[in-house]
Parts: C-alpha cells; sequence; structure tokens
C-alpha cells in the first residue's frame, strides 16, 4: 500500500437520509479504480432517527478516522457537519448540504441549531477549502430527495481531491444502481459537479 | 442466478462487510448449519444467512435465545454436522453454560462460536472482553481485522474446529464487523450431509467420572492447537529493528496505518497475532528474545499483554514490556493514539492533537419512530401510575422510553430481566412496580421470569410490548410474529396464551392505539395485586411497511385551533411534529398515521395522505 497516498473520507448524516448507500457506492468506485479500499460504518440505533457516521478510506488498512485524520468531510446535514469537524485534518477539504433536519429537541422548540452562517465560520476557521450546496432541493431536480446524496458525491469527485473523476461515480452508479432509478441519480450527480462552481 | 455469496466462482472479488465476509467464509467451509440470536454488531451474519437461506444447501434458524442456539448448534454438531452459531459479545454471557460443556464433549462436526463484541458499546450495555471466554472455556481464537480475513477466518476456523473436534471463537469487533473491503473468494463445495451421531457415552454424556479424562482430552486438543498457532499464517513476524510492537484484532490495522503515518515500517519488528489462543509460545518467546522493549497493542483486556508478561517471566528475559500503562483498557483505539504512543516510546515528538473549537451543538439521539405504539402504552401507563411506580425496563427499541417527556424506564439490567428484578424491587421494597418488555425479549427469557413471578407471588405489572416483530435489530423474526420477509409463520406462538399457561390469571390484550381501552385496563390492573400482564399489541410500522407493504392511508394536522397549544407536541415528543412559530404542525411525510394524537386534542383532525 505504500505507493499510494492514503486518504481518508469521513462522511456523517442523519438516520434514514441514505447515507449508508452513498458510502457504499463510493467505495465501490474505489475499488472500481483499482485503488486499496476500506470503508467504515456505524449502525445499531441509526434507523431511529440518530447520527450516522460512516468511513471511505484509500490506501489504509483501518476503517476508523479519529480526531485530526480526515482528508475529506462530506456531511450530509449542515449541523453534523459542524458536529464532526473535528475528524477533518486542517486544511482539509469539506463538501457540505445546507439543508438542516432539526433533531427532535430543536423541533419541539427546546433547542436551536446554528444557522447555516454558524456552520460556515467554524468550517472556514478550520479550512479555507469548503463547498456547501442545497445538496436535497439538487435531489429533488434531479427528481428525488435521496438523489441529493449523489449530488454530493458528484462534486466531491469533481472537487479534484480523489485519483478519479465523476466518471467513475457515474460507472458505479451504472453498474449498480436498479435501472429505474440510474437516470435520476446520474443527474444528481452532474448537478452536484455543476454546484462547485456556483 | 445463484446469490453471489453462494455461488462456486473462485477468484471472484466483491466488496463485502465483515460480516458477509463471515458468511461467505463459513458458505467456503461447507457449513451445514447455522443458529444465532441476532443482535448488533452480529445480526448481517444471520440475516444475510437467513434472506439467502432459499437458495442455500445449510440448515438455518433465529433462535429463541442465545444459550438455545448454541444447544441447538451443539446438538448439530454432535451429530457431525459443521456448525455456525452467532450472537453479540453479551449473548455469549446467556450461551455461557452449554459453552463449557461443548468445549469438554467436543465437536465432532466442528463449531465457530462468532462472538462480536462491541468496544466502545456502540450498540451494548457494557463493552465486555469475550476473549477471557475462550480461555475459561478452553477454546482457540481467530480475531481477523479486515473484510478478507473475516472470510478466510470464518472458513478457517470451521475446518481447524471440525479438525481437531474444538470449538473455536471467531472474536470480531465493530469495526470488523461493520467494515467493508475487497474479498477474493475460493470454491465453494457442495457441504453435503451430515455424517450422523455416533454414540459414544464416555465421550458425550459429562458425569464427574466421565468428565475428568474429558478434561484431559480437552487439554490435549489445546497442546495440538497450540502447535497449530506456532505455524499459523495469521500470526506473522515483520520488519526489523530492537523496537517490537504485539498486535491482535483490530488493532493490527491501526498499527499498520500508525506505522505507515510514520514512515517506521521497517524499522519497527511487528508480531501480529490473529490466531490468539491458545498463544504461540515459541513464536512470542521468540520475537521477546529479538527486541529490548515492547508495545502491546489490544483493545479492551490485557489478555495478550499479560501473557507476554509471564513468558517474560518464565524465560528470564530483560525486557521493557508496554500496554495497559500507555494505552487504555476501555474503549476504541484509532490510528492518532497507537501513532503517538509508538513515537513516544520511541523518543519522539508526538502529533499534536486537533484542536477544533465548537459550540454546544443540540444532540440528535435516537428516539421512538413516529408511529411507534411503544408511544401509546407508555402515554398511558405515565398517565396512571406517573410518578408513583418504579419502571423496570428491558432491552428493546422501548428502551428509548428513558428519553423525556416519557421517561419510562428507572432500571434495566439484562435482556428478560424486566419482571424478575422487578418482581426483585416489589419484594424487597413493596414499591409499586411496572415492568416494560417486548415481544422477542419474552420469548428470549421473560418466560421463566413470569413462572418464577407467579410462583413466588411477586407483586407486578408485566406489559408487553408486542409489536410482532424484533424491531430494534432489524426485523428478525421470532416465536410470535405473523410473517417474514420469506412468508408466514406456520406455528406463531400467542403471548396471552403464554402467560396463562404459566398460571397468570389477570391478563388484558389492548391496542395502544386505543388510548380510552389502554388506559383503562391500566386502571383495572392497577387495583389488583400479584402477576398481572398487559398485552400491547400493535405491529412496528416500519415492519408494517416493509413486510406488509401497508402505508397508513391517513395523516394527522393540527387545525388553526390549536395555534399556541404546545402540549400535545411536548407530551407526546413524536418526530414527525414540529414548532412552525407559534403554530404545533405535522410532517405529513412523517407521520405514520397512527391517530394517537387525535384523541388527546380535539384540535387535531385526520386527513388523506397527499391531500
Amino acid at each position: 500500500m505504500s505507493d499510494i497516498k492514503p486518504i481518508r473520507i469521513f462522511m456523517t448524516g442523519v438516520g434514514g437520509q441514505g447515507t449508508l448507500t452513498a458510502t457504499t457506492l463510493l467505495a465501490k468506485t474505489v475499488l472500481a479504480a483499482g485503488l486499496p479500499v476500506t470503508s467504515g460504518e456505524i449502525h445499531g440505533m441509526a434507523q431511529r432517527g440518530g447520527v450516522v457516521e460512516s468511513t471511505v478510506l484509500i490506501g489504509c488498512k483501518s476503517p476508523k478516522i479519529g480526531h485530526g485524520e480526515a482528508d475529506i468531510l462530506l456531511g450530509f446535514e449542515p449541523m453534523e457537519t459542524l458536529r464532526a469537524l473535528p475528524y477533518l485534518k486542517k486544511g482539509g477539504l469539506v463538501l457540505s448540504s445546507t439543508e438542516f433536519m432539526p433533531p427532535l429537541a430543536v423541533a419541539m422548540g427546546k433547542q436551536e441549531c446554528p444557522t447555516i452562517e454558524d456552520v460556515k465560520k467554524a468550517v472556514a476557521a478550520h479550512t479555507d477549502h469548503s463547498y456547501f450546496m442545497a445538496s436535497q432541493t439538487l435531489g429533488l431536480e434531479a427528481g428525488a430527495l435521496q438523489s441529493g446524496n449523489i449530488a454530493l458525491l458528484g462534486a466531491l469527485c469533481g472537487a479534484g481531491k480523489l485519483p478519479f473523476g465523476p466518471e467513475a461515480l457515474e460507472a458505479t452508479i451504472k453498474a449498480n444502481l436498479p435501472e429505474k432509478i440510474q437516470a435520476i441519480n446520474l443527474k444528481a450527480l452532474e448537478l452536484g459537479v455543476k454546484a462547485l462552481d456556483a | 442466478m445463484a446469490n453471489p455469496l453462494l455461488a462456486d466462482t473462485p477468484g471472484a472479488q466483491h466488496l463485502l462487510l465483515g460480516n458477509e465476509a463471515i458468511v461467505r467464509g463459513a458458505v467456503e467451509a461447507g457449513v451445514q448449519v447455522v443458529t444465532c440470536y441476532p443482535g448488533t454488531p452480529s445480526s448481517e451474519v444471520p440475516d444475510t444467512f437467513y434472506r439467502i437461506s432459499p437458495e442455500g444447501k445449510y440448515y438455518f434458524e433465529y433462535s429463541v435465545n442465545e444459550k438455545v442456539a448454541l444447544e441447538v448448534a451443539g446438538g448439530a454438531t454432535l451429530a457431525g454436522a459443521m456448525t455456525l452459531c452467532t450472537m453479540k459479545h453479551v449473548g455469549v454471557n446467556v450461551a455461557a453454560d452449554p459453552l463449557m460443556t461443548l468445549c469438554y464433549t467436543g465437536a465432532p462436526g466442528g463449531i465457530v462460536l462468532l462472538s462480536a463484541d462491541d468496544p466502545g458499546c456502540h450498540s451494548s450495555q457494557n463493552e465486555q472482553d469475550n476473549r477471557y471466554y475462550a480461555r475459561i472455556a478452553g477454546m482457540p481464537v481467530l480475531e481477523p481485522a479486515t473484510a478478507q480475513e473475516a472470510k478466510d477466518m470464518a472458513r478457517d476456523g470451521l475446518l481447524l474446529s471440525k479438525k481437531h473436534g474444538a470449538p473455536l471463537l471467531l472474536r470480531t469487533t465493530t469495526r470488523v464487523n461493520h467494515l467493508r473491503g475487497p474479498v477474493e473468494f475460493g470454491p465453494a463445495p457442495d457441504p453435503g450431509k451430515a455424517e450422523g451421531f455416533k454414540r459414544n457415552p464416555s465421550k458425550f454424556v459429562p458425569i464427574p467420572a466421565f468428565s475428568r479424562p474429558m478434561h484431559v482430552a480437552l487439554l490435549e486438543r489445546l497442546d495440538a492447537l497450540r502447535e497449530e498457532a506456532e505455524n499459523s499464517p495469521y500470526n506473522t513476524v515483520t520488519g526489523s529493528g530492537d523496537f517490537g510492537i504485539v498486535c491482535s484484532g483490530i488493532s493490527r490495522a491501526y498499527v499498520a496505518d500508525a506505522l505507515e503515518a510514520t514512515g517506521l515500517t521497517d524499522k519497527v519488528s511487528v508480531l501480529e497475532l490473529g490466531f490468539t489462543n491458545p498463544m504461540p509460545e515459541n513464536k512470542c518467546t521468540e520475537f521477546l528474545k529479538s527486541v529490548s522493549k515492547v508495545l502491546v497493542v489490544e483493545e479492551l483486556e490485557p489478555i495478550v499483554e499479560n501473557e507476554l508478561r509471564v513468558l517474560a517471566q518464565k524465560h528470564s528475559l530483560d525486557l521493557e514490556i508496554f500496554g495497559k500503562d500507555v494505552l487504555p483498557p476501555n474503549g476504541e483505539f484509532n490510528v492518532t493514539m497507537v501513532e503517538n504512543v509508538i513515537r513516544e516510546l520511541l523518543g519522539e515528538e508526538a502529533v499534536p492533537a486537533a484542536t477544533c473549537d465548537q459550540p454546544e451543538l443540540p444532540m440528535r439521539p435516537p428516539n421512538l419512530c413516529a408511529g411507534c405504539p411503544h408511544r401509546g402504552t407508555y402515554f398511558a401507563a405515565k398517565k396512571v401510575f406517573g410518578d408513583d411506580a418504579v419502571y423496570s425496563s428491558d432491552i428493546g427499541c422501548y428502551t428509548l422510553g428513558i428519553l423525556p417527556p416519557l421517561q419510562a424506564a428507572d432500571f434495566l439490567i439484562c435482556m428478560g430481566s424486566s419482571i424478575s428484578a422487578g418482581g426483585g424491587v416489589a419484594k424487597a421494597s413493596g414499591q409499586t412496580v411496572v415492568a416494560f418488555i417486548g415481544d422477542s425479549t419474552f420469548f428470549h427469557s421473560g418466560l421463566s421470569g413470569v413462572a418464577n413471578a407467579v410462583f413466588n407471588s411477586h407483586d407486578v405489572l408485566l406489559v408487553v410490548l408486542d409489536n410482532r416483530t424484533t424491531a430494534m435489530t432489524g426485523h428478525q423474526p421470532n416465536p410470535g410474529v405473523d410473517r417474514t420477509v420469506l412468508g408466514e409463520n406456520d406455528h406463531p406462538l400467542d403471548i396471552e396464551s403464554a402467560v396463562r399457561g404459566l398460571g397468570v390469571t389477570e391478563v388484558r390484550t389492548v391496542n395502544p392505539f386505543n388510548q380510552k381501552k389502554t388506559l383503562a385496563a391500566f386502571e383495572e390492573l392497577k387495583e389488583l395485586n400479584g402477576v398481572r400482564v398487559l398485552i400491547a399489541k400493535e405491529p412496528c410500522p416500519l415492519f408494517t411497511r416493509r413486510v406488509h407493504k401497508k402505508v397508513a392511508t391517513q395523516v394527522a394536522y393540527f387545525t388553526e385551533a390549536a395555534r399556541g397549544n404546545f402540549e400535545v407536541l411536548d407530551t407526546l415528543a413524536c418526530p414527525a411534529m414540529y414548532r412552525d412559530g407559534d403554530m404545533p404542525a405535522i410532517n405529513p411525510i412523517l407521520c405514520n398515521g397512527c391517530m394517537l394524537c387525535l384523541q388527546l386534542d380535539k384540535n387535531i383532525k385526520a386527513k388523506k395522505r397527499g391531500s
């Protein structure tokens, strides 16, 4: 593995968002590119609306990412992006959704979410390399809310930090997703890549 | 086309979850019988076996608990079948009794016990280290670190177990069960038929006269297995240098990545132990002799460390051994943690700790889902008993009733303890006790608690939260379910008949979404003494959607008159409800149409979904 510079990607979202599906798609893309991949997930109570954290590591043996180890942080929900920020190396890459999914205490009016400006400010203090996008809206534009994850993955592949580009993810989608949802996800991928320039 | 996990396609490569890799490994060994009790992080092993069972050439069952699972598996291996039995770490506590004896009788067909440990308590009540069980029982242990090893060790563990007739522990941790990595397949031979039970009472009936020689035979098996460990390809020495690292399980991955990061891969000697019991004493001693300082990297207990310290003493070796004095005996490790300890011991500077200023963020704990029937039961129980009862809880989704505002879980010991420990509270103090248990947990180990409570005249109200499935771990079937993802349950057990059969005379069954009837049942049972059972019966909505393919046709909404009134929102804590300025509101996508809220506030109405 020594000739491959390790890349650690930390992904975070909310149970039911499809974070794990996105994680597996990315891991399959890495494998198809002929690179050594390990990916990790923490299941359990995730489907009850808890936080879901997962990882994709290129050129590493461990499936886990500790604080300060991630080269890339992918946040499918902005408050979770902020919560996971300690995992990111200083100067690492952040790709995050801007659309909040308030936890129950916030929905009930007992607590408040940070604002998107709070999130952006905290990220900016950690790195000057970040992209924010309304990924769920991009998903809806592509045809399904869930495909918003693919938009964010597409942006990741287009951001120039991985040893492959969006076309590799496109091939994985074609090879692994059921035909009837391929078009939506390919569209979401395209919108995600475009959102990098927004 | 056969499922890829079952196909005889040597050389094929697939990206697999650690747990799927274990399934493939067992298939490659020719597994004939698989039993389990589900539990995170082990569940995807049995769930995968179950899902592909229509195409598989093995017998599979979800057993009612871990003890029963291991007993069925024990019978199977005594009948010559190659057998796998899976559970989470605390499940081994339940199965410990048959485990100890199976190691005496031996396993003619081979048997692997998968124990999925959970350092960090991601989804468990403790982080016990089950490598100790292997030492109590006298079992060989394999500990994978990658998906490929999970596959290979499941296969080789079964073959080794059969070769020596020794039950073998395949010990994983959450990170291994739930990692994903490339796995290269080997051949998947047809398992054929089990050889059949061959009568031999002196080997298989542990009366004291036979147990003594059986123990001698076990010790001899362990000697033979130690030789296997000495020569095992899973125990390797790499690198060179005066500083040594001994590591096992997932820690091997952290060490590999840490050395990569420090650029010291070739300057440090590493002994990787994948086959960790019996320890390869010669290999370990030779390694200890080759270095002047050694760091032992293993999560949780200092098991390898202590064995190495014994070896050093035995051989009068003068070297420094570091382990739990520099690494924690609790929780998980990570690469930076291991890297910094290595750097420190080599006299180098540590990697500066990552700092990150963060505001206090609202937590996102898991909650009872929108439309969860437990909410209706808890709401009614609290209304009738308030804070005057002690709420004895059990293990399942319903433990989430601990959260405010329901707060219906005061204490919890283990699977099935709600009734028995609840009875203990009542006997000791005379306090009012309401115990909650789920349907799967009831069949797991609630039955004996009910029998005990009736026999000993406990004063306890047991509420069976019967959501018709094993919801928490992913909707596995249990004896009470009506149907499963593979079809109807031919022999559904009826909980009401079961408790009546155990001698409970005061039994009521209600639908917890009918608040009036549920409240009336609680009020009625409150006035009675002795063992009383309320069965709150209503399927888990996630299960209904997934297996019965049904979604409620109506959703609830707040009418304008509710403006400014957040009482229902505050008391139910339904995840579908939210505050929209001064208006309480219901997200129609999240609403499961249980209509519990309609019964609490006349300003909530029902409408057709999508209207």
